[in-house]
């Protein structure tokens, strides 16, 4: 259902920042959100006391409860509308479409998105890997040793064979994260990478190897945003609207979903499509979620930036590349420039908007002035799209 | 959430049932995996829920599963989640696609894992923890 009443345009991002990445010890999970929040407040031009909404999402190794209002606190604010959403991966873009909604319907008029978490110095490998295994299932799935991987491991392994994709081409999905982090600056991995080098690398859960799966970092990410009236009168310069966003949440088990190799991503997307009024076709860059190699050749598919069953060809054509069909994730993504676990994805939306600045400098997709980015989480039950725009898409 | 200490994270999680699944475990001490049949809509469920998922019906009635299946998916782990499953790695976690209709997660006893492939057919093995809980797991069919 595609109600009328939209939030095409009513409102636009106009401070980004985020904080140190990557490795970066004796930082907590608030001074990361809340550096990345001065960063972000000195790039809008505005003072903190103009924020009154703050949105924010679950940090692994500061666990409140309301990590919205301990960061609230940390920055000394008082906001009037706040939240700590929870939808794992899915988080970030959830954030930014209910940010347009808040402010189009007056609950707020200038709202702080923020995350930050440490999860490469704040925890030992051990514990974040069993924080994240506590997130499934306590009766039903933990029981049987399931890491954080293996839900996603299943549904690549089925979709190789339903459709073919070979380990080669999940490797070169890593190959191009890679290529892509080595021209970006604070990158966590910036080494050349082969596909023999994903191949040989050790086995974490079939048909994954370490370099099919994403980093594990730290860092912080902000972002201001603000009435599309409120983003004029401040005299922004290159305001980033927000155009369209959906969501879709298909199953908690991934043995209740009926085809594990087509996910909520079609359908939130569809929904964001619409309400943006553009087609794939028309995105000329995307931060696709790409926690492994293998969910990024399923969201190609279920974005619709190749049809179903192709992402594999899709990538070795390098068409997720400049000079590709849709270049995505150009700041090296989750698998070569930093993870910091649910925050990860705001650093998609991080460099789809320098991208739509066109701040992007050597990484600069020419004419970029449509963006998306599809953030997911928990073994693909949670999906949401949000589709963004310069001015001249309005 | 509250974290883990070092000394939880070398035990394994055993599940707690509730209200829902109290009879799900009790049947697994006895070697049965039970599912539920809506008398109203006919629909078939797995987990164990005191009302019917499709139609909300609360006439659901138990039944014991013929306990034969076939691996839909399956992912062998070789870094485990932790401490507690080091010793097992590597071990294969399956989604197993029941006779009857439901999947449900599950991992491998009685075979090498790396020879595993989808779609072979799988047999329920109960696997006792504690005098509560007993897991159930999957063979390879003879």
């Amino acid at each position: 259902m595609v109600n009328k009443k939209s939030i095409r345009g009513k409102a636009a991002v106009i401070g980004i920042g985020v904080s140190p990445l990557g490795r970066v010890p004796g930082r907590s999970p608030l001074w990361l959100a809340a550096d990345a929040t001065r960063n972000a407040l000195a790039d809008a031009g505005i003072d903190k006391m103009q924020i009154d909404g703050v949105m924010s999402g679950h940090s692994f190794a500061s666990p409140f409860h309301r990590f919205n209002v301990a960061l609230s606190e940390y920055i000394g604010i008082q906001p009037t509308f706040s939240n700590t959403y929870q939808v794992s991966g899915a988080t970030a873009a959830t954030l930014f479409n209910i940010a347009a909604a808040a402010i189009d319907t007056g609950l707020a008029e200038t709202i702080l998105i923020s995350m930050g978490d440490s999860l490469l110095s704040g925890l030992t490998p051990d514990m974040a890997l069993r924080s994240m295994t506590e997130s499934r299932d306590q009766q039903y799935e933990m029981p049987f040793g399931i890491p954080v991987s293996n839900t996603f491991a299943m549904t690549a392994a089925r979709h190789m064979k339903n459709y073919g994709t070979t380990s080669e081409q999940l490797a070169e999905v890593a190959v191009i994260h890679r290529e892509h982090a080595m021209n970006t600056p604070g990158a966590q991995m910036t080494k050349p990478l082969s596909v023999d080098d994903v191949l040989s690398s050790k086995v974490v859960t079939t048909p994954y190897h370490k370099y099919d799966c994403s980093l594990v970092s730290d860092g912080g990410a902000s972002f201001i945003v603000t009435s599309a009236e409120r983003a004029q009168d401040l005299g922004i310069e290159k305001p980033i609207y927000i155009l369209g966003g959906g969501e879709c949440y298909t199953h908690e088990h991934i043995f209740k979903k009926e085809d594990i190799t087509t996910t909520g991503a079609k359908r939130s997307s569809e929904l964001a499509y619409a309400r943006a009024g553009v087609t794939a076709d028309d995105i000329d860059t995307a931060g696709v979620y790409d926690c492994f190699t293998g969910t990024v050749i399923m969201m190609l598919e279920d974005l619709g930036f190749c049809p179903k069953g192709e992402g594999g060809p899709f990538v070795s054509d390098r068409q997720i590349t400049y000079g590709g069909k849709v270049p995505i994730n150009t700041h090296g993504g989750l698998l070569s420039h930093c993870h910091p676990g649910i925050p990860g994805s705001l650093l998609h939306f991080y460099e789809v908007i320098l991208q739509l600045r066109g701040q992007a400098g050597d990484r600069q997709v020419q004419g970029a002035e449509l963006g998306l980015v599809h953030s997911l989480g928990a073994g693909f039950a949670t999906n949401a799209t949000t589709i963004l725009g310069t001015e001249s898409t309005l | 959430m509250s974290m883990i200490s070092q000394e939880e994270a070398l035990k394994k999680p055993l599940p707690t049932p509730d209200g829902d699944s109290v009879e799900l475990w009790e049947g697994l001490k006895d070697g049965k995996l039970l599912l539920q049949k809506c008398a109203d809509c006919g629909d078939i469920q797995y987990y164990r829920q005191e009302m019917c998922c499709n139609c909300l019906s609360d006439n659901v009635q138990s039944f014991e599963a013929s306990g034969k299946g076939t691996i839909h998916s399956f992912s062998v782990v070789h870094r485990a989640p932790g401490p507690a499953f080091k010793a097992d790695t590597p071990y294969a976690v399956l989604l197993v696609e029941l006779e009857e209709g439901p999947r449900m997660i599950s991992s491998l006893v009685g075979s090498d894992p790396n020879t595993i492939e989808m779609d072979m057919k799988v047999e329920l093995v109960t696997e006792k923890l504690t005098d509560d809980i007993s897991l159930p797991r999957f063979k390879l069919a003879e």
